[in-house]
């Protein structure tokens, strides 16, 4: 048995998949690994991440399993499951020895490492997808929109790209206060991240002078549109968690 | 903040209270990129921005561009012969909210009707030209569902569809007798004729669009229609031969169904001292997903002797239970047809199942995997030639299986015979649907 000894990151678990395959290893005597739980009579390799073969397993992955499927492994390592590189690891691996074409990598659902990836994914994206419904933004008085989220996973990644194609031409940022991340987008720029310190403490500049109006004038349609004769409050919970309801507008 | 006499916020109030019993919400059907020079972008799926305390979705800032109308139908809270106050939107207040909301992520575009001012034309003119402001000077590249107004110049209509991502024509109500009863001024053939415009508008841009990449879309998202449920007498059987009618022959990309909440008082109208009939409706829609993506028929769910929709049954349990000869299942064989006929297995569980049997037989561990409703499907599938515990094919006993106790004791039926819902008796079943209900529904998890 041999265990690759990762860090919680993508490009870790990629260049581990990418020693698995370098060095010849029977997969199924081959182990990804986050911890470092001992694992009796196996042969521990510390992996420390490299970008060169990181981008080749990314090719690798787009070209065989299609862009969608590609960015559903990737979803999967961004949850926080102990066991997401093995899962991610044995998926691709099944995948690859499968011959599968684009698109299909995830069919083998009877498969306990294909659908845990997939669960992992499907978790995540559904992350996603919240943050950007129940996402909202401030106008600062510099005129930049400014939120502030929290999501479940490390979202940001995912979500930058759908608020940069929405929003071209305005000046942004996107805070995830659990990871201490910035995704800043500067307009018509390409978006990158910043990453603050633990414990730093983000001051935020004053409102716009409208920014008070537009929050009052939404929390009036939110609170008209409402059916009175319908009045249903747990399919509201059910429908928007009450977790996200600090960071809206509309519930403050 | 403040146009004409009304301070905006008033103005919203008034519109929004004005608009809210129109029932589409969705912004779907429509997958556009930003083009890197303007704000927004389409998203196929939709999303849905908030929900509001009746659990529906808000995704499109819903308005009237203004509750001042002309006509004077019995349902409508904006008949003119109601005392309400009136406001009306000027168009660059429309436009200015719609972005300040779009850009804060609160919305996911705009959902524009209107009361009839003067005369149609002048009505749709006046939302055409909102929105060609919205699309030109503010440079708004987000959803856009307008009403088509019936009645108005076919020109208009024509110019607002290459503005907007969907129209909808409101059909009001499901009979013409219905229509003449409540909306006097209202007629079926002014309501249809700009469906067909719109339809025949859609397929003629479509064939333009494959000549030219460039060629300007007409109505990208489709169009959509509405009808009030419970207001008069039909039917579920007229119902959904109305919207079956209306799939063919109109091609809609959507029918909805708005359960019945009397603003009016008006005596024409029944009273509901159950609330509105939210079960039919909810049936309704679970009927319609099965019309849309099932491959059932109406015919198939409802017939004359049975017009009505089973109150412990969702339609397709109740269709199953009715057509025991059709089962049970064998999951590694069955064609996807067949799967998709079965309770408790949805379009993507149907799908993931036809894609998953290619490496191997799956069993009813796997199917749970796949996130079919075994609760549901036990009684109707076999992996491997066996069924998961010994089952009876038998009505009674499977109805007792689908259904819950609590249902059985409030509705005084013990279970041994399931009945069928008739028109005013669902109002004293008035258990909420619950979210895991409704998104099931959503998710084709039926």
């Amino acid at each position: 048995m041999v265990v690759y000894r990762c860090q919680d990151s993508l490009e870790s678990i990629f260049t581990a998949i990418f020693r698995a395959y370098e060095e010849k290893r029977n997969h199924e005597e081959t182990m990804l690994c986050l911890t470092d739980d001992p694992i009796f009579f196996a042969e521990d390799i510390a992996v420390s991440p490299d970008a060169e073969k990181t981008h080749r397993v990314m090719n690798t992955l787009k070209r065989r399993f299609g862009t969608d499927n590609y960015l559903s492994l990737c979803m999967a390592l961004a949850s926080e499951d102990q066991e997401k590189a093995q899962a991610v690891y044995r998926t691709v691996v099944s995948g690859l020895r499968r011959g599968c074409r684009q698109g299909q990598l995830f069919d083998n659902l009877a498969d306990r490492d294909v659908h845990k990836a997939f669960a992992l994914a499907r978790s995540v994206s559904t992350e996603v997808g919240h943050q950007k419904q129940f996402l909202r933004f401030q106008e600062l008085d510099n005129g930049l929109l400014y939120s502030r989220i929290g999501p479940k996973y490390d979202v940001l990644v995912f979500i930058m790209p759908h608020f940069a194609d929405r929003l071209p031409i305005e000046n942004f940022v996107i805070y995830d206060e659990k990871r201490s991340l910035f995704g800043i987008h500067p307009a018509q720029k390409e978006w990158y991240f910043f990453r603050g310190e633990d414990g730093d403490k983000v001051t935020v500049p004053g409102l716009s002078e409208d920014e008070m109006t537009y929050q009052e004038l939404f929390r009036q349609f939110c609170h008209t549109i409402t059916i009175e004769g319908r009045r249903n409050v747990q399919l509201q919970k059910g429908m928007l968690p009450l977790r996200f309801r600090e960071y809206m507008v509309e519930f403050q | 903040m403040t146009g004409g006499e009304t301070p905006l916020m008033d103005k919203l109030q008034i519109l929004t209270d004005a608009a809210k019993y129109d029932v589409a919400c969705t912004s779907s059907g429509v997958d556009r990129k930003g083009n890197g020079k303007s704000i927004g972008n389409c998203v196929a799926a939709g999303i849905c921005h908030s929900f509001s305390g009746d659990g529906r979705c808000i995704s499109l800032l819903k308005i009237l561009l203004t509750n001042e109308c002309a006509f004077d139908c019995k349902y409508c809270r904006n008949r003119n012969s109601n005392d309400i106050p009136r406001a009306t939107f000027s168009p660059e207040e429309i436009c200015t909210l719609t972005m300040e909301f779009y850009r804060r992520n609160y919305i996911e575009g705009l959902f524009l009707s209107s009361g009839i001012l003067r005369d149609p034309t002048f009505t749709m003119e006046l939302i055409c030209r909102t929105v060609w402001l919205l699309r030109n000077k503010y440079r708004f590249n987000g959803y856009v569902h307008v009403k088509a107004i019936p009645g108005a110049d076919p020109e208009v209509i024509e110019r607002t569809g290459f503005l907007v991502d969907r129209m909808s024509v409101n059909l009001e109500l499901p009979t013409r007798e219905g229509l003449h009863a409540l909306a006097p001024n209202k007629h079926r053939k002014t309501i249809l004729t700009p469906m067909r415009q719109i339809q025949n508008g859609i397929l003629a841009n479509k064939n333009e669009v494959a000549l030219y990449r460039n060629a300007p879309k007409f109505v990208a998202g489709g169009q959509s229609t509405q009808m009030i449920v419970g207001a008069t007498p039909e039917s579920d059987y007229q119902i959904i031969n109305v919207a079956e009618g209306l799939y063919q022959k109109f091609g809609l990309k959507r029918v909805f169904y708005s359960a019945f909440v009397n603003v009016t008082g008006d005596k024409c109208l029944p009273a509901l001292p159950g609330g509105p009939p939210l079960l039919r409706e909810h049936r309704l829609y679970q009927a319609d997903w099965l019309l849309r993506f099932y491959g059932f028929r109406a015919e198939e769910l409802l017939d004359e002797k049975r017009p009505f929709f089973n109150v412990l049954l969702d339609p397709k349990e109740d269709w199953a239970v009715r057509n025991l000869g059709e089962f049970p299942v064998e999951i590694n064989r069955a064609s996807i047809e067949q799967l998709l006929r079965v309770p408790g297995i949805g379009v993507k569980s149907a799908k993931r199942i036809v894609a998953a049997r290619r490496n191997g037989d799956l069993s009813f561990a796997d199917l749970k995997k796949i996130g079919v409703v075994l609760k549901r499907a036990v009684y109707f599938v076999t992996c491997s030639g066996r069924m998961m515990y010994p089952v009876k094919l038998e009505e009674d006993y499977i109805v007792r299986g689908l259904t819950d106790e609590k249902s059985r004791i409030r509705l005084g039926s013990d279970g041994m015979s399931y009945r069928q819902m008739t028109l005013f008796d669902d109002m004293d079943f008035t258990g909420p649907i619950s979210a895991a209900e409704r998104l099931a529904t959503a998710v084709g998890q039926l």
